[in-house]
């Protein structure tokens, strides 16, 4: 009978926190909100790369991470561009190797969480996309000899390779190369943003806890309906991360420069299957092949030209420039783009998913509100552990 | 969320026929018909979240004792008029049964997964609805 009055509670408890309507919160408002949730996430291993998750292969990723030799002739580091007192972008509206390039850096941030890299998902595997920039000529315009050579001719950095990888840098250059980007992964994995104040509220959402509920700002409140309700926002910005991992087009231009264009995902998906160091390759150390499932299936299609990164919205207020070209300025440039695009620059057959929202001023201010508490300060990196003491 | 899974299962009960197994196994699955054909399918992993790759196992009957062929699998939003971003791939694995990887919904909504089939010479399409929220 103890027992069953003990299960009683406990449905009755369970009903006050998931069935009781909130004050000013519908319940499939609650449930939209909610699969914004929880954070952090389960840290995620990729089986592409045999040291995801290894500390030792962070440690030395963390050391290239900073290493100017990686860039022969040209000094440039990847932390050159993704700085970390920028949120690990590097704040301007396109990036800069040694030329001006066309679109914008993107954050590190929950980058471990992503299964397609760059704006326009050409690389398949964090590792591969790390490949890119030491290749680049316009870059950090590096070789596998030059990198192969680093690796085996620095004390240092052979000794925490052997650490990271159970044995000292071989012969093969290239293979060199891809171990140096799969310890450049491993170490950005590590780089998970905190819980925002976003995070408090949902929970308190999902808990039916009132009295925490209170202390998320009543703007950011009404912005948060928008952004799952009228908005239209969660369609694509989905999930814990804010952002379904996808592509789409928001309408804008694609022009890098007269007559020449950006085509995004379309040109991304053509890049990826040219390469020799997709999932599909040599390199890979998945030996189930179970997370090669998207670049086996990928298909490029028309509708992909001028699509680019669903970006995640977690550290959005810290991190503009927005948008691939680094065209708008500021979050309430983003939402005034949402609230005036015009129809004419999407493609759309039926119901379109981007649509002029017609926001008042007040809306607006409510939906940047709202996108303001997925900011947080981020405590400092302490510095890297040495390599081999 | 995943009533209508519940709700097909019974479907597969009352189905069921000794010359074309449609209970796929974990006593669940869904059934879809026509005047012609039978179809049992089973999301593998059963609960398809959006942005995931999942895979459908299936059998694929006729009504008769003619052997049906699963040509192709696609899947649409028919409200925004767009599919996936995947081409998904039809293993047959003898006996009717099939194995279709590459399937993934990348946002909510209403998905329509057609089924083309055939006995002969003719293709009919089925379609069954997906809610993901």
């Amino acid at each position: 009978m103890k027992r069953l009055l003990l299960v009683l509670a406990l449905v009755l408890a369970a009903g006050q926190a998931h069935g009781e309507a909130l004050p000013g919160w519908a319940p499939e408002e609650v449930r939209a909100v909610a699969a914004h949730g929880p954070w952090p996430p389960a840290p995620v291993r990729d089986p592409s790369n045999r040291v995801s998750g290894n500390p030792a292969a962070a440690a030395l990723g963390r050391h290239l991470f900073e290493e100017p030799r990686l860039s022969p002739g040209r000094q440039v580091t990847c932390g050159d561009c993704h700085q970390a007192g920028r949120d690990w972008g590097d704040g301007r509206a396109r990036g800069f190797g040694t030329v001006e390039l066309d679109r914008r850096t993107l954050s590190l941030w929950n980058v471990g969480y992503r299964h397609w890299f760059g704006w326009d998902g050409s690389a398949d595997s964090l590792w591969m996309q790390s490949l890119r920039p030491l290749l680049d000529a316009r870059e950090m315009a590096s070789s596998a000899p030059a990198i192969a050579t680093l690796l085996r001719g620095d004390k240092g950095l052979a000794c925490g390779y052997e650490r990271a990888f159970g044995e000292p840098p071989g012969e093969d250059d290239e293979k060199l190369l891809v171990d140096a980007a799969k310890a450049l992964a491993a170490f950005q994995q590590t780089l998970v943003t905190p819980r925002t104040p976003f995070d408090d509220f949902r929970d308190a959402l999902v808990a039916g806890d009132r009295a925490a509920l209170q202390r998320y700002p009543v703007g950011a409140q009404r912005g948060l309906k928008l952004f799952v309700g009228r908005g239209n926002c969660a369609t694509c910005h989905f999930g814990p991360l804010f952002t379904n991992g996808e592509f789409g087009d928001i309408g804008i231009p694609f022009f890098v420069r007269p007559g020449e264009v950006d085509s995004g995902r379309h040109g991304g998906i053509a890049r990826l299957g040219d390469s020799s160091f997709n999932r599909l390759g040599r390199h890979s150390d998945d030996v189930s092949d179970a997370a090669s499932t998207r670049t086996r299936h990928v298909e490029a299609q028309h509708r992909n030209f001028g699509e680019f990164r669903v970006p995640g919205l977690r550290q959005a207020g810290r991190t503009g420039p927005y948008m691939h070209d680094g065209s708008l300025a500021t979050l309430e440039d983003v939402v005034e783009h949402y609230s005036t695009v015009s129809p004419d620059r999407l493609h759309s057959d039926g119901v379109p998913l981007v649509r002029p929202l017609g926001l008042s001023a007040h809306e607006s201010a409510d939906l940047v509100a709202f996108l303001r508490t997925l900011d947080v300060e981020a405590p400092a990196l302490p510095p890297p552990p040495p390599l081999c003491p | 969320m995943r009533w209508w899974l519940v709700l097909l299962s019974c479907m597969v009960a009352t189905s069921s026929r000794a010359d074309c197994p449609l209970d796929l196994g974990h006593g669940t699955g869904i059934v879809i018909f026509s005047d012609r054909y039978m179809l049992a399918l089973r999301p593998e992993p059963l609960r398809i979240e959006v942005g995931q790759p999942f895979s459908l196992l299936m059998n694929v009957c006729t009504k008769g004792s003619e052997p049906a062929e699963l040509v192709r699998v696609d899947a649409t939003m028919p409200e925004h008029r767009h599919g996936m971003n995947y081409a998904p791939t039809v293993t047959a694995n003898g006996d009717g049964r099939y194995r279709v990887d590459g399937l993934l919904f990348h946002m909510p909504g209403n998905w329509e997964v057609a089924f083309d089939v055939r006995s002969g010479g003719e293709v009919q399409r089925l379609t069954h609805g997906f809610v993901l929220k």
